[in-house]
C-alpha cells in the first residue's frame, strides 16, 4: 500500500524500513509502525478468527479493547498487535487457527451458532457421565488462545522502579498535558503517565483547530514541548496504568524503547493526588455482523490515515453518533477516501461546521440512521442502513464501515480506586458519583468536547491536585474555575443501544462471540444483573478486558429490563492492560541470610538448604543419612555453624518481670552467671519457644531462641508486656553473633587449645556458662550444653570474628579430626537423645505438659501472669491429648518413616521422628500419640504410607535412648 | 492495595511494615477464678467488625513498637479515632 | 438442541411472613443445605436470604479447587464425601458441574515438609483417599512447565500427588443446587437482606430482612465471610475468626498447558488451567481484618515473582484480571459448624476459610440433616464451637497461623 508520506500528524518514519516475518514470508514496514499496521500495510485484513464460532476478525479499534488483532510474535502468545510497535525481524504468526486466519477450516462453525445458545456447556455434555471425559478433552483442547510452551524462557531485561510523587497525571493528551504542567507550577513533583509511545492523544491526530486557529496535531505538540522542558514534570510514555489502590498507590508498565535498557519496566509511584485524564475510547456500535473485517471505530480508521499514513479502504460508508466521526469523515474524504454515505445516528445536535464541511464535499449524510447490517464474508462488501426505528432501509458498496455509537470515558482507575460509578443522564457515561479522595477528573472523561474546555479542565484538576498535594496555589484554582466554567460544558450523548436488528449476530463482545441473543437468553434465565450476565455469558471476560462490552453490556440490560434509567456498571479489575507476569516480576529477589561462616561452610563440601529466613549447610557427604558425621560427633569431635540460633539481650529494672511473662521458669531463682533452659508458651498453652537463658548480672539477661522463633520475638516479648508500662530494654543480637558449637567426647581437648580457662567440671560444669576473650581481642560467651548429648561447647562471637574463631578449632582440632557436620546430623544426634525441635516433635496444638516439659513450669507464679500458665492449668487433666512420647520398633531394621500414623480402627497418632540410630543400632524415635496410648510398654500399630495393609509395630519406650543418665554429656 | 499506619515513632509508613496483633481486648486479665469460656473469650474470640475498631499494630520493619490505632475494616484505611469512643 | 429460556431458580416470589427455616446467605453452603433439606428432608418451605445476587460471595469468587487429602480424620471423611458428590450431583441436578478431577499436586520444598506430607498421605490412604508422595523428577513428568532446578528460592523436593482432586465450575454449582432447590419449593430471595434474628426465651422466634420480617423456628447463618460479623452483630456471639481479603487471578486464556492443579506453600501460591485455558492463580491473604475484597498491587507482583521460580514459562503470559474474595479465618484452619446449643433454632456454619468451596456439597447435606433433626450428626461433630474453649484445636494446621496475635 502507498503510504500517505508527507502527512504533518504521521508518527512514523517513512525512510526507516523494518522487516518482519509472517506466516514464513518477509514482509516490510516502517519504523514507529505497531505490528497490525504493517501487516494492514501489507494487505492483511484477516488477523486471527474469534475463539467460539471461528468467524474472521480484522482490525477495529487500534487501542487492544479487543482481541481481534492478538498474534503470536515472537513465541509469546497473545500479543495485542495493534499497539505493540514494529521491531526490526519480529516473527508473526496467527493463533488458534486450522489453516489459517482467512481460510479457516473451521469456519462453518459460525452456522452453528444455534447449538450454542448463552450457557450451553452447563445443559449439556453431562448424559450419560461417560460422555463427560471425553467432551471436556475436546473443550479443553478447543478453548484458550494462544500457546506457551512448557520449556519457554521469556527473553529481556525487566526492571521496576519506585517512585514517589506529588502528583501523578493519568493519560499523555491535552487534558493530561495541561494538568501536569499547572500541578507542576506548585514546584511539587509530578509524575505524567502515558500509554502511547507518544504524548497528544486525541489531539494528536487532528486537523481541526482552537478558536485561535491553531490545529489540534500542533497544539498538543506545543504542549508536549512544554511538559519536556518543565524540570519537575517526569514523563513516562509507552507506559500503561494498570492499577490503582488506596492512598493513591499507583501502579504501571513501561515498554522500552529502542535505547532504553530495559524490555518493559514495572512502575510503582506513591502519590499524594492523582489526575485522570484518561479521555475517550469509543462506545462500539451493535448491528448485524458488526465485527467483520473492514468494520472499524472512527480513531482507527482516521488514526490509520493521520498517525501511520494508511488510508483504511477506499470506499467507505459512515455510521456514527458523535462529531468526532464527522469530523474523521471530512478529513479522510480530504485524503482521498471515497465516502458513500454518512449515517448520523443522532436526528440533531451536529456542529452545524461539519455539516456544512460535509455538505460542500457533496457527501450524503442521513440523521436518525444507523447501520443495521455488514455484509460480505471475510471482507466488508456492502452494508444496508436503516432509520434508528428500523422502518427504512437503504444499501451502500463499501469496503469500509466506519462505526461507533458514541464515545465512553476510560474510568478504570477511578473504579479501580472505589469510586462509586452512576450513570449520566446528559452524555450517556458512567462517571464517578463520589470521586476517591484526592482523584481528580480531567479532560474528556467529563463529557467535554470543546479543545479549549478540555485544556481548561485540565489545568483545573491540576491546580487542584497540586493543592491537595499540600501546595498552597493561591487564587489560581478559582481563576481557572472561572475559566473552565465560562467554556462549553459536557454534550449530551447518543444513548442508542443497537441498531434495529434481532441480534443473532451482533456481537456485544467479540473475544467471547456474546452476542445480543445471548444476552437476552441469560436475562430470561434470572440472569439479570450485568455480573451475573458476564459469568454466565462469559461477555466481557476475554484478553480485551471488557473493553468493548464494558459500556454496552449494562445499556443493553437495563434496556431489556425495562429499567433504562438506572444501568448498573459493570466492573473492571486490574491490570487494566494484560501485563506480563515478567514485568510484574521484575528483578524477582531471592532473599535468604548467611551466616557468618557461609562461605566456609560451602568450602567445606557443605549441601545447603533455606530453612526459615536462613540458608544453612544441611549435609556435608552425599550420604543423606549422616553416618560419619553422626558418628564423629559421637566418638570424636564435630562442629556445626550455629549462627541461625536467636540471640538477644534484655536488661533494666523489669528485664525479669518480663521474663517472668514470657517463660514458664521462675527466672527470679536464676543466679548470675548461670544458664536456664526453659521454654515460651502461647495463650493456649502451646509451646512456641525453646531456648536458655543467662543471667549475666542483675536486671541483664542474655537470652537464645530457636532459629525459627528468632525473627518474632521482640515483638512477642513486647505483645504481653504492652499494658504494663515495664522499664527494660530489648536488643536482638541474632544477626550481630556467630554460634560455633563443638560437640563430642574431644571437644574439651580441642577447646582447651585455643583458650587458656580451666574447663574442669568443677569451673565449667555442664549448664555453665564462662566469658573470656581470645586473643586479647574477640569477646567470647560460652556455654557448656548437650542438645547432641556430648560433651558440648557453645561459643557466641562476635559475627565479625566467627570466622576466625571457627579457624583456630578447626586447625586445633585437625590432630582429633575434626569434621564439620550439619543440620540433618544434628536432627538425628538430638533425637536419640530425644531433645525435642518445636515443629518436628510438635504442632500447633501441642502444649508444654504433652512434650514432657511440665517441669519446666512454675506453678506458683501467678501474679506474673505467665503466657500459657492458664491453659495449662485448665488443660492439665484432659485425656485423649497427643503426647510425646519415645517408641522403638519391634525390628529395629525397619524404622517407620517419618509421619507414619499410630492407628488402631482410627488414627490415634504419629510418628514425629524416627531413625535407624547408628549409636545404639536400634530403630528408635518420637511419637505424638493420644495419652490413653502413652505409657511405657504399650504396643502401637503403625500405618505408614503405601504401606499396602502391611502394618508395622512398635512399643513406647523410656525416653532417652542414648546415654539415658546424660553421662557423656554432663561429666 | 497500600494500607499506611502512624507508628507513633516513625509516623506515616507501608503497612506492610507493620504486623496485625488483633482487636483491642484491654489488658490480661487476672488469673484467678478465669473460666475456660472467659480465657477463650480474651484469647480467641473477635467481633469481626466491618467498620471502625481499635486494634494493635507492631511496627517489625521499623522502630518496634506495640500500638493502637483505628482502622475502617470496609476500607482498609486507618481512620481518625470516633468521637463516641473518646 | 433447542432450549426455551425460563427462569433457572424459579420467578421472583413474594416473601412470605412465615417459613419452616430461613438461611441467611444464597452462597454455596446456603444454598446446598437448603437443597437437601428440601429433597431429603421434606422441609420445603425454606427461603434463601440473599443480599445481593446468589454467588455474589465467595461462591462466585473461589478458584474452585477441591480435594480431600485433609490433614486430620475429622476433615478428611467429610471432604472426602464431598468430593465423590460431585459427579452425582451433576445428574441429581440435572447441570453439568464441569468437574475435572484432574489431580492435586502440592509441591514441598524441604525435608520437612515431605515429612509433614507424609502424614497427611498416611492420613488420606488410611481413609481410603488416593494420595502419593513423589519425588521432583516424578513430578515435573506430570507438570512439564514446572522448575526442578536447584537454582530457585524454594527449590523442589517432591509433591503431594492427589489424583482424585481437581477443579469444578464453581459458578455452575451455584446456578445448579439454585436450580435444585428452587425446584422442590426452595424461595430463592435475591436483592434481600438479613438484618436482624429474633429470639424469644432462647429459642428463634424470626428474622428481619430489607423486605420485611419473617416468623420461622429455625435459621442458618451462612454468609461466608460476612457470617462473623453478623453473629456477633444479631446475636452477640463472638467467634474465633478473622475475616481477611483473598485474591486470585487469572491469565490470558492458553492451549493446554498444566493437567493438574498444583499448588506451593512455601510460594503461597497455588495455579491451574479453567476449561476456558486461564492459568487460574491465588491465594494471598494479607493477615489482618480485611472486608473490602479488594487486591493489592503487593499480591499481583509477588504472584508473578513467585510463579517465575516455579512456572517459568508463565512469564511470557500475561495477567490478565485479579480480584478478591472474603476468607473467614479460624485460629485452627478448620470451620465451626454448630447449633441449637446457645440458641436453639439457631445454626451456624462458617469459618471455612479458603475451604468452603470444596466441602459445600457434603457440609449442605449434613447441616441438613442436623437442622431437620435438631441433633449434630457424627461428622459434623468436632467441628463445634466449644472445641476453643476446652483447648481442642483440631490441628487442620500444624504451622502457627499469623492472622491473630497468638503466637
Ligand atoms: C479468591 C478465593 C478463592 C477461593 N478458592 C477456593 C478454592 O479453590 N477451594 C475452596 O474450597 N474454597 C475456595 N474459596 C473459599 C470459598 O469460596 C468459600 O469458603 C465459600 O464460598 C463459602 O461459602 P458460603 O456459602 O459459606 O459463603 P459465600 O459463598 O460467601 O456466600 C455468602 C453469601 O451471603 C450473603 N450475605 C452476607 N450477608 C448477608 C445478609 N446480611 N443478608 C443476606 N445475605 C447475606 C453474601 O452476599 C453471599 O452471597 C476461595 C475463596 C476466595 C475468596
Ligand atoms: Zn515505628
Amino acid at each position: 500500500m502507498n503510504r500517505l508520506n508527507q502527512l504533518p500528524t504521521l508518527r512514523i518514519t517513512p525512510s526507516e524500513k523494518l522487516s518482519l516475518n509472517y506466516r514464513g514470508k518477509t514482509v516490510q514496514g516502517v519504523a514507529g509502525d505497531t505490528v497490525a499496521t504493517a501487516l494492514y500495510a501489507n494487505g492483511v485484513r484477516v488477523f486471527a478468527r474469534s475463539l467460539k464460532y471461528h468467524r474472521p476478525r480484522g482490525l477495529y479499534s487500534l487501542d487492544g479493547e479487543c482481541s481481534n488483532t492478538c498474534m503470536d510474535v515472537n513465541g509469546v502468545p497473545n500479543v495485542r498487535t495493534e499497539n505493540t510497535l514494529l521491531k526490526d525481524g519480529m516473527v508473526v504468526k496467527e493463533q488458534n487457527v486450522k489453516g489459517s486466519a482467512d481460510r479457516d477450516w473451521l469456519a462453518f462453525i459460525d452456522k452453528l451458532d444455534w447449538m450454542m445458545p448463552a450457557g450451553f456447556y452447563y445443559k449439556t455434555m453431562h448424559k450419560p457421565a461417560a460422555v463427560w471425559p471425553v467432551a471436556m478433552k475436546q473443550i479443553r483442547k478447543a478453548a484458550g488462545i494462544g500457546v506457551i510452551s512448557a520449556d519457554y524462557q521469556m527473553r529481556g531485561q525487566y526492571d521496576e522502579m519506585f517512585v514517589k510523587a506529588e502528583v501523578t497525571v493519568i493519560g499523555g493528551g491535552a487534558a493530561g498535558m495541561s494538568a501536569a504542567l499547572a500541578a507542576a507550577e506548585s514546584g511539587q513533583r509530578v509524575v505524567l503517565l502515558e500509554s502511547r509511545p507518544h504524548l497528544g492523544g486525541c489531539f494528536d491526530y487532528r486537523v481541526s483547530t482552537t478558536a485561535e486557529g491553531t490545529p489540534l496535531y500542533q497544539r498538543a505538540r506545543e504542549l508536549a514541548k512544554q511538559v519536556e522542558q518543565t524540570g519537575n514534570i517526569r514523563t513516562f510514555k509507552h507506559t500503561s496504568m494498570v492499577g490503582a489502590y488506596n492512598n493513591n498507590l499507583i501502579t504501571a508498565f513501561q515498554v522500552g524503547g529502542a535505547t532504553d535498557a530495559f524490555t518493559e519496566r514495572y512502575i510503582e509511584i506513591r502519590s499524594d493526588s492523582v489526575v485522570v485524564a484518561t479521555g475517550c475510547i469509543e462506545r462500539p456500535l451493535i448491528f448485524d455482523h458488526n465485527e467483520r473485517p473492514g468494520v472499524m471505530q472512527v480513531g482507527c480508521a482516521h488514526r490509520m490515515a493521520r498517525t501511520y499514513g494508511l488510508l483504511p479502504g477506499s470506499e467507505a460508508v459512515f455510521s456514527v453518533g458523535h462529531d468526532l466521526g464527522l469530523e474523521a469523515a471530512v478529513d479522510l474524504f480530504d485524503l482521498g477516501l471515497k465516502i458513500n454515505c454518512v449515517a448520523d445516528i443522532r436526528e440533531d445536535g451536529q456542529n452545524p461546521e461539519l455539516m456544512l464541511a460535509l455538505a460542500e464535499r457533496k457527501i450524503p449524510v442521513l440523521k436518525g440512521w444507523v447501520a443495521a447490517k455488514a455484509h460480505g464474508g471475510k471482507k466488508v462488501e456492502k452494508v444496508t442502513l436503516s432509520t434508528v426505528e428500523g422502518t427504512v432501509n437503504r444499501q451502500f458498496p463499501c469496503d469500509l464501515l466506519v462505526a461507533s455509537a458514541g464515545l465512553t470515558p476510560v474510568t478504570g482507575p477511578f473504579i479501580l480506586a472505589q469510586a462509586k460509578m452512576g450513570y449520566d443522564s446528559l452524555t450517556g457515561y458512567f462517571l464517578p458519583t463520589t470521586v476517591p479522595e484526592k482523584m481528580f477528573p480531567a479532560g474528556r472523561l467529563t463529557g467535554v468536547n470543546d479543545p479549549a474546555a478540555i485544556e481548561a479542565s485540565g489545568r483545573l484538576a491540576g491546580l487542584k491536585a497540586a493543592t491537595a498535594a499540600g501546595a498552597d496555589m493561591g487564587n489560581l484554582v478559582a481563576a481557572a474555575e472561572k475559566a473552565a466554567a465560562s467554556l462549553p460544558g459536557p454534550q449530551r450523548g447518543c444513548k442508542l443501544v443497537t441498531a434495529p436488528v434481532k441480534g443473532r449476530k451482533s456481537f456485544i463482545c467479540f473475544d467471547e462471540d456474546t452476542t445480543i441473543k445471548n444476552i437476552k437468553q441469560a436475562i430470561e434465565m434470572g440472569f439479570d444483573v450485568p455480573e451475573l450476565i458476564k459469568r454466565f455469558t462469559s461477555a466481557g471476560t476475554g484478553p480485551g478486558q471488557g473493553g468493548i462490552p464494558g459500556h454496552n453490556l449494562p445499556l443493553f440490560v437495563a434496556k431489556y429490563t425495562a429499567s433504562i434509567n438506572t444501568p448498573v456498571p459493570t466492573t473492571v479489575r486490574p491490570p487494566l492492560v494484560p501485563t506480563f507476569l515478567a514485568t510484574y516480576a521484575g528483578y524477582n529477589h531471592h532473599m535468604f541470610k548467611h551466616t557468618p561462616l557461609h562461605d566456609s561452610q560451602i568450602k567445606d563440601g557443605g549441601i545447603f538448604r533455606n530453612i526459615g529466613v536462613w540458608q544453612r549447610a544441611r549435609y556435608f557427604s552425599d550420604d543423606f543419612d549422616c553416618k560419619e558425621e553422626i558418628l564423629n560427633v559421637r566418638n570424636n569431635v564435630g562442629i556445626l555453624d550455629g549462627s541461625t540460633l536467636g540471640k538477644f539481650r534484655i536488661h533494666g529494672p523489669d528485664a525479669l518481670k518480663a521474663l517472668q511473662r514470657v517463660y514458664v521458669s521462675d527466672m527470679s531463682k536464676l543466679k548470675p552467671g548461670r544458664i536456664k533452659y526453659s521454654a515460651m508458651c502461647n495463650d493456649d498453652g502451646c509451646v512456641i519457644d525453646d531456648g536458655v537463658v543467662v543471667k549475666l548480672r542483675e536486671n541483664d539477661y542474655y537470652l537464645t531462641t530457636s532459629s525459627a522463633r528468632a525473627g518474632q520475638t521482640v515483638e512477642w516479648i513486647r505483645y504481653h508486656t504492652r499494658f504494663d508500662g515495664w522499664d527494660f530494654s530489648l536488643v536482638n543480637l541474632t544477626d550481630a553473633m556467630g554460634v560455633i558449637n563443638i560437640s563430642g567426647p574431644n571437644s574439651g581437648k580441642v577447646l582447651a587449645k585455643v583458650i587458656d580457662i580451666d574447663l574442669s567440671s568443677e569451673a565449667f560444669p555442664f549448664s555453665g556458662y564462662q566469658e573470656f576473650t581470645l586473643k586479647d581481642a574477640i569477646f567470647v560467651r560460652a556455654m557448656r550444653l548437650g542438645f547432641v548429648g556430648e560433651l558440648s561447647y557453645e561459643l557466641h562471637v562476635p559475627a565479625s570474628y566467627t570466622q576466625a574463631v571457627w579457624d583456630m578449632l578447626k586447625e586445633a582440632g585437625a590432630e582429633f579430626g575434626i569434621r564439620n557436620f550439619g543440620v540433618e546430623a544434628q536432627n538425628v544426634l538430638r533425637m536419640e537423645k530425644c531433645h525435642v525441635i518445636l515443629g518436628s516433635e510438635s504442632e500447633q496444638r501441642t502444649n508444654l505438659l504433652d512434650l514432657g516439659l511440665g517441669f519446666l513450669w512454675d506453678r506458683k507464679k501467678a501474679d506474673a501472669k505467665t503466657v500459657g500458665a492458664v491453659a495449662l492449668r485448665q488443660a492439665e487433666k484432659d485425656v485423649g491429648r497427643l503426647k510425646l512420647v519415645g517408641i522403638r520398633m519391634e525390628d529395629d531394621n525397619r524404622p517407620a518413616r517419618d509421619g507414619a500414623l499410630i492407628v488402631d480402627n482410627k488414627v490415634r497418632g504419629y510418628v514425629a521422628t524416627m531413625r535407624k540410630s547408628f549409636s545404639t543400632g536400634q530403630a528408635v524415635g518420637m511419637a505424638l500419640v493420644e495419652s490413653q496410648l502413652a505409657d511405657t510398654g504399650t504396643r502401637l500399630e503403625i500405618f505408614e504410607d503405601e504401606c499396602n495393609g502391611v502394618r508395622l509395630y512398635a512399643r513406647v519406650v523410656a525416653m532417652p535412648f542414648y546415654d539415658p543418665k546424660g553421662e557423656r554429656m554432663k561429666s | 492495595m497500600a494500607l499506611i499506619l502512624t507508628c507513633p515513632v516513625c509516623g506515616k509508613r507501608n503497612g506492610y511494615e507493620f504486623r496485625y496483633g488483633g482487636e483491642d481486648k484491654g489488658p490480661r486479665p487476672a488469673e484467678a477464678g478465669l473460666t475456660p469460656a472467659a480465657w477463650c473469650d480474651y484469647v480467641h474470640m473477635n467481633k469481626c467488625t466491618a467498620g471502625v475498631l481499635k486494634e494493635w499494630w507492631f511496627h517489625r520493619d521499623g522502630c518496634g513498637s506495640w500500638f493502637t490505632t483505628w482502622r475502617d475494616t470496609t476500607k482498609n484505611l486507618e481512620v481518625a479515632q470516633p468521637e463516641a469512643s473518646k | 438442541m433447542f432450549w426455551k429460556s425460563k427462569p433457572l431458580w424459579g420467578s421472583k416470589t413474594r416473601l412470605k411472613s412465615n417459613y419452616d427455616a430461613v438461611i441467611i446467605g444464597g452462597g454455596l453452603h446456603g444454598l446446598a443445605t437448603a437443597y437437601y433439606l428440601a429433597k431429603e428432608h421434606g422441609i420445603t418451605d425454606v427461603a434463601i436470604i440473599e443480599k445481593r445476587f446468589i454467588g455474589f460471595g465467595g461462591a462466585g469468587r473461589n478458584t474452585a479447587i477441591v480435594r480431600a487429602n485433609q490433614r486430620t480424620q475429622y476433615n478428611v471423611p467429610l471432604y472426602k464425601e464431598a468430593l465423590d458428590l460431585w459427579p452425582v450431583l451433576t445428574k441429581e441436578l440435572d447441570y453439568n458441574l464441569m468437574f475435572n478431577n484432574c489431580g492435586n499436586l502440592n509441591l514441598m520444598h524441604s525435608e520437612a515438609a515431605m515429612k509433614s506430607a507424609r502424614m497427611t498421605i498416611a492420613t488420606a490412604q488410611f481413609h481410603g483417599v488416593e494420595s502419593h508422595l513423589i519425588d521432583a523428577k516424578q513430578a515435573k513428568e506430570l507438570v512439564p512447565a514446572l522448575n526442578i532446578s536447584e537454582d530457585i528460592t524454594f527449590p523442589i523436593h517432591g509433591a503431594m500427588f492427589h489424583p482424585p482432586g481437581g477443579i469444578v465450575r464453581h459458578d455452575a454449582v451455584v446456578w445448579g443446587l439454585a436450580k435444585g432447590a428452587a425446584k422442590h419449593g426452595v424461595h430463592i430471595h435475591q436483592h434481600t437482606e438479613a438484618t436482624a434474628i429474633h429470639t424469644e426465651g432462647g429459642k428463634i422466634t424470626g428474622v428481619t430482612t430489607s423486605r420485611g420480617r419473617i416468623h420461622t423456628p429455625r435459621v442458618l447463618i451462612s454468609a461466608g465471610g460476612y457470617s462473623a460479623g453478623l453473629i456477633y452483630q444479631m446475636l452477640g456471639i463472638k467467634l474465633p475468626i478473622a475475616v481477611l481479603t483473598i485474591q486470585a487471578m487469572v491469565t490470558q486464556p492458553l492451549k493446554p498447558l498444566l493437567d493438574h492443579v498444583v499448588s506451593s506453600g512455601a510460594y503461597h501460591c497455588y495455579a491451574n488451567q479453567t476449561l476456558k485455558g486461564e492459568i487460574a492463580t491465588g491465594a494471598h491473604m494479607d493477615q489482618w481484618p480485611n472486608y473490602t475484597t479488594q487486591n493489592t498491587a503487593h499480591y499481583i507482583k509477588h504472584q508473578a515473582e513467585a510463579l517465575s521460580d516455579w512456572l517459568p514459562c508463565l512469564r511470557g503470559v500475561k495477567f490478565m484480571r485479579i480480584w478478591g474474595g472474603l476468607a473467614d479465618m479460624t485460629p485452627d484452619m478448620a470451620p465451626i459448624m454448630d447449633g441449637n446449643d446457645h440458641i436453639e433454632g439457631f445454626y451456624m456454619d462458617c469459618g471455612w476459610g479458603y475451604f468452603g468451596f470444596k466441602s459445600c456439597s457434603a457440609v449442605g447435606k449434613y447441616m441438613a440433616q442436623f437442622m431437620a433433626s435438631g441433633n449434630c450428626p457424627d461428622m459434623l461433630k468436632p467441628f463445634n464451637l466449644r472445641r476453643y474453649e476446652n483447648h481442642q484445636l483440631m490441628g487442620e494446621t500444624a504451622e502457627l497461623v499469623s492472622y491473630t496475635p497468638n503466637n
